[in-house]
């Protein structure tokens, strides 16, 4: 059943939408079945669900890199043919490219995009400066620590300005210090330059916390279990210690939980 | 002075020491000959060789020479390199091209390059162009293969970036699986650049009348053993310091690297 | 669709193998199908050279080429050639085997040894050593030691190379291990270390024998007389066209044959090892 936020036309409408995955060794496998979601301009959803859930596939489908065969999948009314620079992703493992530099990282979709040399080089520099990486502009993915390169990802994704922001785990790779500090800053840009933002994880907490809606998924093949409000008053420097998000994290954590164990059971080789 | 002396030093002593051994067999070489354990008709003395290359070095034959054996050496690796990495990778891009083409170049990895020499020198006669056609064909498949591997081995989330940031399939595969592709094609260039070698002197050593194989052939058909010595260790030394500067290249482009 | 594999959720690992084969390959056995391009080149060779764009000096159709090695089977020449060739390749290869794994295994072990060779190998790695082939007639005349000397010669580099790292690569807890259960120094070199080593030291030896046929050929091609190499050479000289494409078709075809054996060999010998890789010219 679709839900929307109700704020008027949505940007991205699933309608219905299945999965098969085919792997080269093996039999096709059912990743996403028959899945149906709505989700408003500049709205900050999460994706939760155990893993191998399918939570990624339904990303990667949005994301324009997996075709679709059962289904509709449209942004702002059209429908998804392929990938683009409206819809930015993010992957868990940062997907830098690691013969460029941080500014050239940055630099690159602007290149593509067809901006003078000056621009491209002022954008990306505004966005190293964001993400807090000035002074490693000329350094290789090589020589940085996993945080910085998951900025250096991000900045290379926000420069373009896409319209949507896909998101795989991002903060997956990272230490818990280091992932705590993220989310504090992704969280921060966010509420700067709202942006829509599909957001996949496998921890209620960070969902919780993060979004706006999170959308709980079932074990394989993944369907919306459900899909649980989570406005709270995100400039509460201690959010995460009052009571009402401790039990909003409890209540999901229920529902995830049942999953997580099917999702263990079904781990066969 | 002596700072810098200081930090150099000790690479050089570590380098000499590795060495050594090198150094110890020069100096058997001179007292073999020198005190007639081998006779010098077989093992001409160390100074004499020296003296003999020295005499080719400034007397203009062996520099025409080693031109030719560079000229045809070269431009024949350059193109395998080129046609080489160009297939690996279309080989990887595309599959119907890789179905095409996979059996015939497991067909021929095997087949000893040097068979090579009588059909090109068949062709082409003894010249150039049939060295240049001989390394070409000799050196292209570690190309192709290293190229085919490094691409195989681009990584999904690179490409998806890629295209999310806006880049076309074709502007893909040049932006990241030919750089992708660089570091196992760079391997399988070093492979043939040691083929190329081994191509060059031996079909000049049969079938040439320029270049150092065939000034090797010839110094020795004349007796002048000394000469024939001192090219050879020349050629040893050309194939040896093109290994060590291919790696220092290699390093530098791959500098992106940890 | 290239480039974009759609059957693949995740990044999937590289491949090691050569070349992977259609589905279609697999259902009919690959032996037919995954040929098939093989076979159209064989084909379009024929019809190539019979079509009168190249004379058949320059390329001779693949009938006659095949008739001409039919006939050199049965007058035996055949035989004698490939056999000449094969044993020279095959004794060099042999030699060199023996030699340089003992060489590596003592430069592995014990220092001196390291430190002696270490500069040889390195230095004579790179370096184009068919270009001493001249010094090796100078000094071993015209026959067959120099051929096989200069085969030795060639393969026992990576030979050498391939038994020091992988007799270093050997974890040090099975080291400790068999020493904690009271293995011997002796004991340890052969029973343990040369076995874990193996797997390194055979893909040393699976780059080492095309390199033997290839030089064996070579020395051949330099030095004439009977043997591939030689006939080639001749029948190049003599404008023999036929002659020296079946001497190309003979020889790739040992050569395929030993390559593959040595999978094989592969295989058997090292059942236990976890990858079971073939390095990616097989």
């Amino acid at each position: 059943m679709a839900q929307g936020n109700g704020a008027g036309a949505s940007q991205i409408v699933i309608d219905r939408l299945s999965h098969m995955y085919r792997p080269a060794h093996g039999r096709p496998v059912l990743a996403v079945d028959d899945v149906s979601l709505a989700v408003g301009h500049r709205e900050f959803i999460a994706l939760l669900g155990p893993s191998g859930c399918g939570k990624s596939t339904l990303l990667y489908l949005l994301g324009g890199f997996l075709p679709t065969e059962a289904g509709t999948i449209t942004v702002d009314g059209k429908p998804v043919r392929g990938p683009g620079p409206d819809r930015g992703i993010v992957f868990q493992h940062f997907a830098l490219f690691p013969w460029k530099t941080v500014r050239a990282n940055v630099m690159y979709g602007l290149k593509r995009a067809g901006l003078p040399r000056g621009e491209q080089e002022k954008r990306a520099q505004d966005f190293i400066d964001l993400v807090g990486l000035h002074g490693f502009e000329d350094s290789y993915p090589s020589q940085l620590s996993g945080g910085m390169k998951q900025r250096t990802a991000i900045a290379r994704t926000l420069a373009i300005d896409p319209k949507i922001l896909l998101m795989d785990e991002p903060f997956g790779a990272l230490d818990a210090q280091t992932r705590s500090l993220m989310q504090e800053e992704l969280l921060g840009i966010w509420q700067r330059s709202p942006k829509t933002v599909i957001f996949v994880t496998h921890d209620v907490q960070e969902a919780v916390y993060l979004a706006q809606r999170v959308a709980v998924m079932s074990a394989r093949p993944g369907r919306i279990k459900a899909i649980i409000e989570t406005k709270f008053d995100r400039s509460d420097p201690h959010l995460t210690k009052t009571k009402p998000f401790i039990d909003k994290v409890d209540e999901i954590w229920e529902l995830v939980r049942a999953e997580a164990i099917k999702a263990q059971m079904g781990r066969a080789p | 002075m002596s700072a810098a002396l200081a930090r150099v030093g000790p690479a050089l002593g570590v380098g000499l020491f590795r060495y050594l051994p090198i150094l110890l067999l020069l100096l058997l070489w001179l007292a073999a000959t020198r005190f007639d354990w081998v006779s010098t008709g077989v093992l001409p003395p160390l100074p004499n060789v020296l003296v003999s290359g020295y005499d080719l070095v400034t007397e203009g034959d062996f520099w025409v020479n080693t031109g030719s054996s560079l000229y045809r050496g070269g431009t024949g690796l350059l193109i395998s390199i080129v046609v080489g990495g160009a297939l690996g990778i279309a080989m990887a891009w595309w599959r119907p091209l890789r179905y095409v083409m996979s059996p015939i170049v497991e067909i021929f990895y095997p087949l000893p390059k040097s068979a090579l020499i009588p059909v090109t020198a068949l062709w082409l006669g003894y010249g150039d162009t049939s060295k240049i056609l001989l390394i070409f064909l000799g050196c292209m498949l570690p190309v192709t293969i290293g190229a085919y591997n490094g691409a195989r081995g681009a990584e999904q989330t690179l490409i998806w970036s890629a295209r999310s940031l806006g880049a076309s399939r074709l502007q893909t595969l040049f932006d990241v699986v030919v750089p992708s592709a660089l570091p196992e094609m760079l391997n399988g260039v070093r492979t043939a650049l040691a083929l190329s070698f081994i191509l060059l002197v031996a079909s000049e050593l049969i079938v040439a009348r320029k270049g150092l194989g065939y000034l090797i052939g010839f110094l020795g058909d004349g007796g002048n053993y000394d000469g024939m010595f001192a090219v050879v260790l020349a050629v040893a030394m050309l194939g040896f310091f093109a290994d060590r500067l291919y790696l220092a290249f290699n390093r530098w482009v791959l500098r992106w690297r940890e | 669709m290239a480039g974009i594999d759609q059957h693949t959720l995740a990044p999937s690992p590289p491949e090691r193998r050569a070349f992977d084969l259609p589905e279609v390959a697999r259902v009919f056995g690959w032996g037919l199908i995954a040929w098939a391009p093989v076979i159209v080149l064989l084909v379009a060779w024929e019809i190539f050279a019979r079509s009168g764009a190249v004379t058949p000096f320059l390329l001779p159709p693949l009938s006659r080429v095949l008739e001409r090695m039919a006939s050199e089977l049965t007058s035996g020449e055949l035989f004698v050639a490939v056999g000449l060739t094969l044993w020279r390749a095959l004794a060099g290869f042999a030699i060199s085997a023996v030699l340089g794994v003992l060489i590596g295994l003592a430069m592995a072990r014990v220092r001196f040894f390291y430190w002696f060779f270490d500069p040889i190998i390195s230095i004579g790695f790179p370096i184009p050593k068919i270009a001493f082939l001249p010094i090796i007639v100078l000094w071993l005349g015209f026959y067959d030691v120099s051929k096989i000397s200069m085969i030795a010669f060639n393969t026992i580099f990576p030979i050498v190379t391939a038994t020091v790292v992988g007799v270093y690569a050997v974890e040090k807890e099975i080291i400790w291990s068999a020493r904690n259960l009271g293995t011997s120094e002796r004991a340890l070199l052969w029973e343990i270390l040369l076995p874990a080593a193996l797997p390194q030291i055979f893909t040393g030896l699976q780059v080492a024998l095309p390199i033997a046929l290839i030089v064996g050929v070579l020395t051949e091609m330099a030095m004439g007389g009977y043997g591939v190499g030689g006939t080639m050479q001749t029948a190049s000289r003599m404008a023999d066209s036929l002659g020296v494409f079946a001497g190309i078709i003979e020889i790739a075809i040992v050569g395929y044959a030993l390559v593959k054996l040595m999978a094989v060999l592969r295989r058997r010998l090292l059942k236990w090892h976890q990858e079971a890789q073939e390095p990616t010219t097989a």
